[in-house]
This record gives structure tokens, sequence and C-alpha cells, in this order.
């Protein structure tokens, strides 16, 4: 694997294959890596696969805007900012992307067998719901399970009986996706990856990848990092590309350095609720810039002030969230 | 979200000074009634929301030995300032660990969790909840919501499940459209046959829903895991809340009216939980 290769965002991306799989950093609206979901919908690509724990504003955005073909997940929405993924709604709705429905645990699980290269986890959760129902195995039901895709299991689940101590659970098949894209507060130049604040499902989906860029709001010295490897939570071995991009999880949140901009969300779901509002959306904030630090500029250094975390409590406490 | 010292004098209170009907919201009546759901010392795993505030109001006042799991990471946080979802970063402020997903469900698929405060956008009278899809549900879906989330998670394997949600006819139903949490008869699959929980849960059967708060009343669920009204909000009766279910809703075993929220309790909501207006607006 060797020592990860530093390149711009453009580059990256541009590695980047139509129908790839795709899973990310961060939870809902925190820490998500807006700028590549930003540029790869500048890339225009297609068919993308994306299997992630929850998804947020940044797939929204990507389904919204036709790159991807299938969404497995359990969750999709702009939490107090907007309450459902209005765009994977319409494309939903309108027979233009396939949803393969998990839980939170479920999904995760995948990730942990994954990253542990086993073929499967086994789990007690969400037995006995609609998402292990056989008429929702969506890709079953579109013969996708047929193992010409390496990257889609035979089966979505199974019902198993546990061998040791009697009991019956389920066993949920791995995801190794081709690409995990994980916005990070910092990382060594050789790329030690140090992770602040909650650390979602990140260790998960970098490991289970197969390949892994890592945006960070800073590149530091490699001996910096190392100085406390128990803030760390993976080794540059897993690492192939690094991108150091500040504010790049923009309008999500990233703990510590910035606040999630909820007007920015609040704008985007309330004006993107139709295919031309979201068309009108990606043309004034991604066809419309140049590159991310035309959108910063755009979005205003003003603005930016005013999200900027405070170093003692790790968030911002000049936002206005809500109604008083 | 305080010292020691505030949750001690504010618990010792004696004699309840409850607001009269009308000088409150019935979000509320609500929030302080799911707080009143956490005993001291509980194990709470809570979502966004509602839930947020109950949980932080139980800890204030009379549960300040609760501790509080977000599903992003955080185990017994002690924020200063409302969290507007569980990834925020309030949530791991003076938290015990801020961890991620495999460390707190891990817990709870462990049992180490009493009680779950959650929502939904349906129900039905076993307490199945749907988060995924109104309507018909499928490659095409009629209408698509969030989907689950955690809630499917936490609610399958918490001893006791809290829902809060808004009453209407439409929301409160004899079979959801997508079972998305289980409640407590629940489908067995490969045929999908309604059997109690505790047959396809086996070794993790804890529990399940055990109430359900509406702007109307306090649900709660018999011995057949079935859903009967415990008691009704002020300027509502049993009849009203049975007209806005469309189940057959069994009101026989109903004990009177919800305890109203008192002075303290609105006093530690607004001026100290959500002073913003985030969830109480």
């Amino acid at each position: 694997m060797g020592k990860p290769q530093k390149l711009g965002l453009k580059d990256a991306i541009g590695l980047i294959n139509d129908g790839d799989m795709l899973t990310f950093s961060g939870f809902t609206i925190w820490r998500r890596p807006m700028a590549a979901i930003y540029e790869l919908i500048r890339q225009k690509k297609k068919d993308l696969h994306l299997v992630e724990v929850n998804g947020g504003t940044h797939s929204d955005l990507l389904i919204g805007t036709g790159c991807v073909k299938i969404w497995e997940s359990c969750w999709i929405g702009h939490e107090l900012y907007g309450k459902i993924g209005a765009n994977l709604g319409r494309k939903a709705e309108a027979g233009e992307v396939i949803i393969e429905d998990y839980s939170h645990v479920q999904v995760l699980a995948r990730m942990q067998a994954g990253a542990m290269g086993l073929p499967y986890m086994p789990t007690y959760a969400s037995m006995g719901t609609d998402m292990l129902n056989p008429e929702y195995d969506h890709l079953g039901k579109l013969g996708l399970r047929d193992g010409s895709n390496p990257k889609i299991p035979k089966k979505k689940y199974e019902i198993v009986d546990d061998p040791f101590y009697g009991s019956q659970l389920l066993h949920i098949p791995a995801c190794n996706p081709d690409w995990c894209i994980a916005h990070v507060q910092m990382v060594g130049e050789e790329g030690t990856v140090r992770v602040e604040g909650q650390q979602y499902s990140d260790s998960e989906a970098i490991k289970a990848a197969d390949k892994v860029i890592v945006i960070a709001e800073q590149v530091v010295t490699e001996d910096f990092v190392r100085r406390e490897p128990t803030r760390n939570l993976v080794a540059g071995h897993q690492i192939d590309y690094i991108v150091e991009l500040p504010w790049a999880a923009h309008p999500t949140g990233c703990y510590g350095i910035y606040e999630t901009d909820g007007d920015f969300i609040r704008n985007f779901y309330s004006t993107t609720r139709s295919q031309e509002g979201l068309d009108n959306w990606v043309a004034e904030w991604i066809t419309g810039v140049n590159d991310f630090d035309e959108y910063l500029k755009k979005v205003g250094v003003e603005k930016l002030e005013i999200l900027r975390a405070n170093p003692a409590l790790g968030y911002s406490t000049k936002v206005k969230r809500g109604t008083r | 979200m305080a010292t020691t010292a505030t949750m001690t004098t504010t618990a010792a209170t004696t004699t309840p000074n409850y607001v009269k009907v009308g000088a409150f919201k019935s979000i509320d009546l609500m929030t302080v009634a799911a707080a009143r759901e956490v005993s001291d010392g509980d194990i709470v795993f809570a979502g966004t929301g509602l839930p947020m505030v109950a949980i932080m109001l139980a800890q204030l006042n009379k549960s300040p030995n609760a501790v509080c799991i977000y599903e992003a990471g955080s185990v017994d946080g002690r924020p200063i300032s409302l969290p507007t979802s569980v990834g925020d970063a309030r949530c791991s402020f003076k938290a015990a660990i801020a961890s991620g997903l495999a460390d707190v469900f891990g817990q709870l698929q462990r049992g180490v969790v009493d009680l779950a405060f959650l929502g939904g956008a349906e129900v039905d009278k076993y307490g199945n909840v749907n988060t995924t899809g109104m309507g018909k549900y499928g490659l095409v879906p009629d209408k698509r919501l969030t989907g689950g989330g955690g809630n499917s998670d936490i609610n399958g394997l918490a001893r006791k499940t809290v829902f809060i949600m808004p009453q209407e006819k439409r929301r409160f139903k004899e079979r959801v459209d997508f079972i998305t949490s289980p409640g407590w008869r629940i489908p067995k699959w490969p045929t999908g046959e309604m059997v109690p929980k505790q047959e396809v849960y086996n070794k993790a059967f804890r529990g399940g829903p055990t109430a359900v708060i509406s702007n109307m009343g306090v649900f709660r669920f018999d011995e057949n895991g079935e859903m009967y009204l415990d008691t009704y909000h002020p300027e509502a009766t049993p009849e009203m809340v049975k007209a806005h279910c469309s189940f057959d809703l069994n009101i026989s075993r109903v004990s009177g009216e919800t305890e109203l929220p008192t002075y303290e309790e609105l006093d530690l909501l607004y001026n100290t939980i959500d002073p913003e207006g985030i969830f109480l607006p």
C-alpha cells in the first residue's frame, strides 16, 4: 500500500469511476465530505452505488443530481433543517433510484464485517421488521443478486440458528466499497488520521473500503500526530490519498472546527423540493463556481466566522438555531 | 447539564406546583410526561428532537443519575447547550466517552439499555412504528419518509421504549404501512406470519414499547401487547382520543387525567434546556 499520495480534490475525485461503490465519513449533517460531493457532481459521475450507515444532505444532493443508481442505507434527511431527504424521495417515487433498506446496526454490521475481512456479521438488530420483508429486497427483485457484481451479495440477509448457545439471529453480508471518502479534522503527512469528537462509523467505513480518500481540515507533520497515538483513528497504510481542504465539510459541521450551517441547509431543503429547484441550486452553488475556493468566497468570510467553533466548547455560540 | 447541587435543590421540591390548563402548550405536557417515564439510574438511549429534551428534563429534575447515550457515539454527556441532533458536537460535551456507533450499539445489543426514547410517523395497536414510507412501499414507493435510522435497533433491543408522536387518526392505525420499528406482534420472516416478539428475538428479547405519548394522551400496552389509553390530557376525553385512532382503541383501563406540568418543569424546559426555541418553539 505504501504512503498515501497527496492530491488536489479534482484529481482525487477523477480517480472514481462511473458505477463505483462509495461510502462516507460522518453522521447525517456532521462531517460529510461535501466538497467531494460537489466535485462528483461537477465531473458528472453516473450509476454510483452508495452504501452508508446513514444518509444526509450529501447523499440527498448526489441522488437528486442523478449520479446515483443504488442507495443502500437506513435514513436520509437534514435533521432540524429539513424533515426528509426530498431529493431521494422524488427520485425513488419516480423509479429513478433503487433503495435497499437496512437498519443502522445492519449497515454498520456490513461495514464491520468488511473492515475485518469477514464475509458476514451476526446481529440481533431489527429482526421482525419490514427491512427484512422479501418483498422489499429490491436488488434481489431486480435480479442484481446473481453474482455478476462481486460487490452485491447473493442474499440481503440470512436468518440462522446460533450453533453455540441455541438462539436465532441474522447474518448480514459484508460490504467492501470501492471508495470511502472521509472528511476529518487532521491527518499526518504519512496518512495517520485523527478524528475529534464522536467518531460515528468512520473507522469501519474507512477500513472496509478498498481505497480511501481522506480530506482534512489540516495536514500536519507526521511527528505531530504521533506524539499522541491514542488520539488517532486509522494508520496511514490504510489511506490512499490525502486532500488538504479546510471547510470542505460545509454546510455540514465539523466537531471543534465549525458548526453545521443550518440556514444554508434549510435553504437547500426548501429550494430543492422540485427537480427544477435543485437544478437551479446546482447551477448556483456547484457548476456556477470553478472550485471549492470560489464556493467558500460565495458563502463569505462573515458567515464562516459565525460558524467557527469555540475551541473550549467544540461548537459555535454565535449561530441562531431556534426561534428565540 | 448542571451541578449536582442544583439537581438536589430541584428534586427536593415537595408539593407539586402545577401550571393551570391553558398556561402551557401541549408540546410541554408531552415532554414532561415523557420525562416522567425515566427512573433514576436508567440507562437511556435517546433519539433526536423531543426525546433529547425529555431526557435532559428528567436528569435535571427527578432522575439525576440517569445516563444518556446518543447513537452517534456519546455516552453520558453533560451538554450545557441543547444538541440539534445526535451527531451534534454538543452531545459529547463533558461526556464519559466520545466513541462511535460500534461501541454504543454494541452496548445496546449487550443489554445495557433500560429505556429508549424515540419518535415515529405512524404507530399501530401493537406498537409497530413506521418511519420509512406512507402508502404502498416497494421499488417505487408512494411516499418515502426518512427511514428508520437507529429507531428499529434501539426499540428492538431496549427493555422499554417510549414513543413521542403527534395524534392523528391517520397516524394511529390498525396496521402501519411499513414496520420500521418492532412492536409486540411482529412478522417472522421469511413467511411474515405475525407472532409475539419473543418468538422472533429469542435470547435477545428484553421488552418492547411501554408507552406512546401523544398530544392527546398517554397509551400503554396490555398483557397481549395491545395498546390502551392510560391517561388523557386536559381538554381531551377518552372518547375524543378514541376518535383520533383508526383502530378500536381500548379505553376501558383509563386511569385518569395526565399529570400537569409544574412551574419548575416549565422553567427548566424554557430557561435551562431549550432557551433558543429549538424543539420547543
